[in-house]
């Protein structure tokens, strides 16, 4: 995988913007570091599933039906 | 036999209910002993944001009516008991320790709420937590900073600091707290009570402020584990106001407590939940298995291949959901947010979509793993978390090795596990570290096998005194 470019406050700017976030003055350097570390360990996590032995699994995020309540169908 | 405020306060929840039920004690004595603990603990430890005392003595001599007339409202008659102030309670406050919400009263009741109060519960007051339940500290910059009941210099944990604390500290019989991430077991064993975290869909989450939908579950916490239970019970079931509910039957939680662990399989997973913790917790828990297995229990190594990824997962998947639920206020009120929430929810505007799906397909692969241990296992036995209480206002912790670590990170080192899987699991205390502060260890279950978890708890205190101490406040 490409190295990543760290987030730093220049990033974290950008990326409010994307998110049409509003950020305080500030706020870039307050925000990046930890931003920066999580974002290491979801890539490092995002590379891990997408190996070839997880390529069949789904996320946990699909709904089930619920069983019908009496005399629905 | 005449019994002095303390004393009652010292009561368990199961012999105060039994007192009441044989008319020894009354809802009004044990409302007003509850009310004098919260008066005399509550300036030291903020643990309360409200308290109802007119509302709850009011109920109180109703219920006492109702007993003396020989009416039984359920196995919580006249209980006084507390809940974590983002359970929406209908005319009263409900903050969820947030500035934003400091104003909301709901119109509408939690489904927990209804149900303690069905089964005769007395509700005295409102809890202080972490702000929206995001974090594991419960200093909160708006309603005060909650105090560890065994040490007033140390944290309580949280979320659920303040169920934590006034439980520990005899404030009330029993609390209803939420798990997200660890936010009744975590402030369960940094205080040193038991607390569950449900199976997710096994309690309703209706009437409860969300931090992230996909792992938000609601839980008692409470002194013993036959307390625990015994509240659990009158929680757990279908509830079509939730779309996360099952349809699963609600057992009789308190029915095996005294069955025993002969046979039981506990699974261990060495490698990772005994590994990098401070010394006096994996002692602690390590002599918590032995007492199991003196009583017949049995202990397997299992290897859990993919458990390392489990607290990015965690992290990123409790910011995305939280900064949307927060999209709005985080636009139009910004300064109402305590600093780190308000800095967690803006990071969780900054994450992928791919990092949140590769997340929730991480969960998929982790709970497998698990669903296909508990072939060879009935339980998993870890620590809580691999630390005891810190000293209030730290935000890096050390392990081991004088190495600092993010607060956030260590404490769910453990908790985000079940909270990945959906999977049940019960804190219970198990022992003390140097400084006699508190040491929990996590019983992790099958989905809606929370009466194993119970029966196992229930095994250790019939075998251990930590429930029976208290902090000296």
């Amino acid at each position: 995988m490409k190295r990543r470019q760290p987030i730093d406050a220049v990033v974290v700017r950008q990326l409010a913007g994307y998110a049409g976030l509003p950020l305080a003055a500030g706020r870039e350097q307050v925000i990046a570091p930890t931003l920066d570390a999580w974002v290491a360990d979801a890539n490092a996590l995002s590379l891990k599933m997408s190996a070839e032995e997880h390529q069949a699994l789904t996320p946990a995020t699909g709904f089930s039906h619920p069983a019908p309540e009496n005399g629905e169908h | 036999m005449a019994r002095n405020a303390r004393e009652i306060v010292s009561l368990t929840l199961s012999e105060a209910a039994s007192l009441v039920k044989c008319g020894e004690v009354s809802p009004v004595e044990l409302v007003d002993a509850s009310l004098e603990r919260i008066e005399a603990v509550n300036d030291t430890l903020a643990a309360f944001i409200s308290v109802f005392s007119k509302e709850a003595r009011q109920v109180a001599k109703a219920a006492e009516m109702m007993a003396l007339a020989g009416h039984d409202l359920g196995p919580l008659h006249g209980i006084p008991i507390a809940l974590k102030d983002n359970i929406a309670v209908r005319g009263l406050r409900t903050t969820a320790g947030s500035k934003v919400l400091a104003n909301w009263i709901p119109d509408h009741d939690a489904t927990v709420a209804m149900r303690l109060r069905q089964a005769g519960a007395i509700l005295v007051g409102k809890l202080n937590m972490h702000e929206f339940a995001w974090g594991g500290t419960s200093d909160n910059p708006h309603y005060g900073t909650v105090r560890n009941p065994w040490n007033t210099e140390r944290f309580p944990a949280g979320s659920s600091g303040g169920a934590g604390a006034s439980v520990a500290a005899r404030a009330c019989y029993g609390a209803i707290g939420t798990d997200t991430g660890g936010s009744i077991r975590l402030p369960s064993a940094i205080n040193g009570i038991v607390g569950i975290r449900p199976t997710y869909g096994r309690v309703s989450n209706h009437g409860i402020i969300p931090l992230a939908w996909s792992m938000d579950t609601a839980g008692p916490m409470t002194r013993t584990v036959e307390d625990c239970a015994l509240m659990f019970g009158t929680l757990a079931g279908h509830d079509p106001k939730d779309p996360t509910r099952a349809r699963v039957a609600v057992a009789d939680y308190s029915a095996d407590l005294r069955s025993g662990v002969a046979g039981l399989r506990i699974g261990v997973v060495p490698a990772y939940f005994f590994h990098h913790l401070q010394p006096p917790v994996l002692t602690a828990v390590r002599q918590a298995i032995d007492t199991l297995v003196a009583q017949g229990a049995q202990v397997t190594e299992v290897d859990i291949k993919h458990i390392h990824g489990n607290i990015s997962a965690q992290l990123t998947i409790e910011s995305a959901e939280p900064s949307t639920y927060h999209q709005r206020w985080l636009r139009e009120r910004p300064d109402d947010y305590g600093e780190d929430v308000r800095g967690l929810l803006e990071i969780g505007e900054m994450l992928l979509a791919t990092h949140y799906l590769q997340a929730q397909r991480y969960r998929s692969l982790l709970r497998s793993e698990f669903m296909n241990a508990f072939r060879r296992v009935d339980v998993f036995i870890c620590p809580t978390l691999p630390f005891t209480a810190t000293r209030i206002g730290e935000m890096k912790v050390v392990i081991e090795d004088g190495v600092e670590e993010d607060m956030l990170s260590a404490i769910m080192q453990f908790t985000g596990v079940p909270s990945l899987t959906g999977l049940p699991a019960l804190n219970v205390p198990c022992g003390f570290d140097p400084d006699g502060m508190p040491i929990g260890m996590q019983i992790i279950g099958r989905p809606f096998d929370e009466a194993t978890l119970f029966r196992a708890g229930a095994a250790f205190q019939e075998a251990t005194d930590f429930h029976r101490r208290e902090p000296d406040l």
